[in-house]
């Protein structure tokens, strides 16, 4: 009787601990099963912040608008995001119907033939290219084919504190539009007795955006004949005049941490910010009288602005026409429903809703974002952006900790890009 | 009599598998296939994986390679947060279960707890703590040093100040592991040695040397293999709270492999540089482990 007992826990130990094991291998089990209606889309996103909760109630409403179709809207997580959709593609796991894909990768996944080329399913569908901005349009356009149906464009935006203008004599609705300008009122707004700035520079995080944005102004370009083009004259004068924000004009503090200037915004000692319009939720949470406006012409020729956007693409594997079809009906859809979209702070790329929706051009901040569309450049199109500009991050965080020559700083990051090029 | 070593054998070979079963799943599976990887060109997005022998391994050792700086630069700024953390981690360690163990009863369970703490947190938690505390130019701790007018530190921003907090952070994270594990080691200690040693003659310095060092020895090595694997694996202290800056000052090695891997999407590469990794890993938990043995 004994005996059995002990076997009995032993059995039941291992029984335990083969559970366990097979626990972790159905744990993906789907829960999504809404019914079985119509014919079944799988549809991907990055959406796991405050955007999540508005792109799931615009496609609730698309399967409630229809029977023929339903959309399985699933998120993975920001970080996580291109891990899995490369292991998606990469045939290790299902793989969506459709899926989100930002503007700056889309090189990665069309030079390996991964995506669909919808200029066909797209005029079956009825989907024209003049429903949309014509920048997010034709950043699908790669190699003489055409692979997205463009959601929105992040552009960076400046975000100021209109308390701080008051109190510094400033007009509130009226932010600086140009190099002069905005010196003058970031001297203005600059107390550093008081440890208030009038611009408190990033050296890191969102540099990718900034940088970029005051390059562009110059006339210079990232990428040139294919190669890194990261120390033109052009280069060294953005980054000059950046970094003497805070040497020579001194209206930001030095050795600003990943986020400083994030919290001074939100502590209301920093004046002027410049960041992507996601942030907007983040200060109407904090409850401070900011305003918006398109970046200032920082630069010495011309206007323009660094975005991404999100896109729409369709893997090259998805051939079933049923499925295309659901595939279009719910992204022309989209196209005319996207106003729960432009709550989250974005600004949707149909023109149905920037251009003509009354409601979208009362808002704050998203009517903004939307004006800064046309002359909004993307990131170059060259695979694998992201490992290629790393060193230019890298660089330009030394110049602005003042521990590198602007020119030094970006002959080295150009050095460095151009060995990751030739590996 | 055959019979019952026969059945306790099964008996205790039963008890191993479960462990076996996690360790050959979660383990030997997955070095076994990232191996594999590493004899590869691997790219995630790319449907065929050439087979290309110890290429990967060698261009590590090509100085013409991005590899080589992108492994050995990492590699250089590991070891620099492991000189810099392990003896902290040890020490402190130490020191915290040495004050704990002397404190009353009611005390003790009190602070081991407090101590304690900080290790169920998650690192992402522990970075936006330090992050708070250590900011240039909104922190707390500059904050103080403003209102004594004392220059502020740019904690994260220049070096050695970027290594020093990562290691503050790391040692306030884990030090309750290696305490908990020291409180025990010490309440193991004989209490009739340091009786005969003070009836010697011998102060409490001496006995702390002669009589607790000797006894916990086992332990101590166990925890500077263990603190030593762990300040090696580090990455998202630096991840989080530094982003690798100053420049690339602080980007570890493990953050160079998972680029490689997920940004690049060369797995094959990754996979041989993580394996690297863990043999100089193991050679040096060997050396660890000689070293202390020959002494004795």
């Amino acid at each position: 009787m004994v005996k059995k007992k002990k076997w009995l826990g032993i059995a039941l130990t291992a029984a335990l601990a083969l559970g366990s094991l097979a626990g972790c291998s159905s744990a993906k089990d789907k829960d999504n099963s809404e019914g079985g209606k119509g014919e079944k889309i799988t549809y991907w996103a990055p959406f796991s912040g405050a955007d999540g909760p508005r792109m799931k109630t615009i496609v609730e409403n698309y399967n409630k608008s229809q029977s023929k179709y339903q959309v399985d809207f699933q998120i993975v997580p920001q970080s996580d995001y291109y891990k899995t959709v490369d292991l998606a593609f990469s045939g290790q796991k299902n793989a969506p119907d459709v899926l989100i894909m930002h503007t700056d990768q889309l090189k990665n996944y069309a030079d390996k033939n991964l995506l669909k080329d919808l200029t066909d399913t797209v005029e079956k569908a009825g989907v024209k290219a003049e429903d949309y901005a014509e920048t997010a349009w034709k950043a699908g356009d790669i190699g003489g084919k055409h692979y997205t149906i463009p959601l929105d464009i992040h552009p960076l935006v400046m975000y100021y504190n209109k308390d701080l203008f008051k109190a510094a004599g400033l007009d509130p609705e009226k932010a600086p539009t140009n190099r002069e300008e905005f010196l003058a009122a970031a001297k203005k707004l600059t107390d550093s007795s008081k440890n208030q700035y009038g611009f408190v520079v990033p050296t890191l995080w969102p540099n990718q955006f900034i940088f970029p944005t005051l390059l562009f102004q110059n006339g210079g370009e990232l990428m040139k004949d294919g190669k890194p083009n990261y120390n033109s004259p052009e280069a060294v004068e953005a980054l000059t005049f950046y970094r003497d924000l805070i040497q020579k004009e001194k209206v930001s503090p030095e050795n600003v941490q990943q986020d400083g200037e994030v919290t001074l915004f939100l502590q209301g000692k920093n004046a002027m910010h410049l960041n992507g319009p996601w942030m907007m939720e983040q200060w109407d949470k904090a409850g401070i009288n900011y305003g918006v406006a398109p970046v200032p012409q920082l630069g010495t020729k011309q206007q323009a602005v660094y975005a991404n956007g999100h896109n729409f693409v369709i893997p090259a594997t998805v051939t079933d026409s049923k499925k295309l079809d659901g595939i279009t009906d719910f992204l022309k859809y989209v196209a005319g429903n996207t106003m729960e979209w432009a709550k989250s702070g974005q600004a949707p790329a149909s023109k149905a809703i920037f251009e003509q929706s009354e409601e979208f051009k009362s808002m704050k901040q998203q009517p903004i974002v939307a004006s800064e569309f046309d002359y909004a450049k993307f990131a170059p199109v060259v695979a694998n952006w992201g490992q290629l500009s790393d060193p230019l991050w890298a660089e330009i965080n030394l110049a602005l900790l003042g521990k590198k020559d602007p020119q030094k700083a970006l002959d080295d990051a150009n050095k460095k890009a151009e060995q990751v090029m030739n590996k | 009599m055959r019979n019952t070593s026969w059945k306790s054998q099964l008996t205790s070979s039963l008890f191993v598998i479960p462990y076996l079963l996690l360790f050959v799943v979660f383990l030997l599976i997955p070095i076994g296939y990232g191996a594999w990887i590493s004899l590869h060109n691997w790219d995630l997005l790319n449907p065929v994986h050439e087979f290309v022998g110890f290429k990967n391994y060698t261009k590590i050792f090509d100085s013409n390679s991005y590899l080589n700086e992108l492994f050995f630069e990492g590699l250089k700024n590991t070891f620099q947060f492991v000189v810099y953390s392990v003896p902290l981690l040890v020490v402190v360690g130490l020191g915290l279960a040495l004050l704990v163990n002397a404190l009353p009863g009611k005390f003790k369970g009190f602070f081991r707890t407090v101590y304690f703490i900080p290790y169920s947190v998650s690192v992402s938690v522990v970075a936006i703590i330090w992050l708070w505390i250590l900011d240039t130019n909104s922190g707390l701790i500059n904050q103080y040093l403003q209102k004594m007018n004392l220059p502020l530190i740019p904690w994260l921003t220049d070096m050695p100040w970027a290594w020093i907090s990562l290691a503050i952070a790391t040692l306030w994270w884990t030090i309750g592991f290696n305490m908990v594990i020291f409180i025990n080691a010490l309440n193991d200690v004989s209490e009739e040695l340091y009786e005969a040693g003070s009836l010697d003659g011998a102060n409490r310095w001496q006995r702390f040397v002669h009589i607790t060092l000797p006894s916990i020895k086992p332990t101590m090595l166990f925890v500077v293999i263990t603190s030593t694997i762990a300040s090696f694996n580090i990455y998202g202290q630096p991840y989080l709270m530094t982003r690798g800056g100053p420049g690339t000052s602080t980007k570890v090695l493990l953050m160079n492999i998972v680029d490689e891997a997920f940004k690049q999407r060369q797995l094959g590469n990754a996979a041989a540089m993580s394996l690297l990794m863990a043999l100089i890993m193991i050679v040096i938990s060997i050396l660890q482990f000689r070293i202390t043995n020959r002494k004795e």
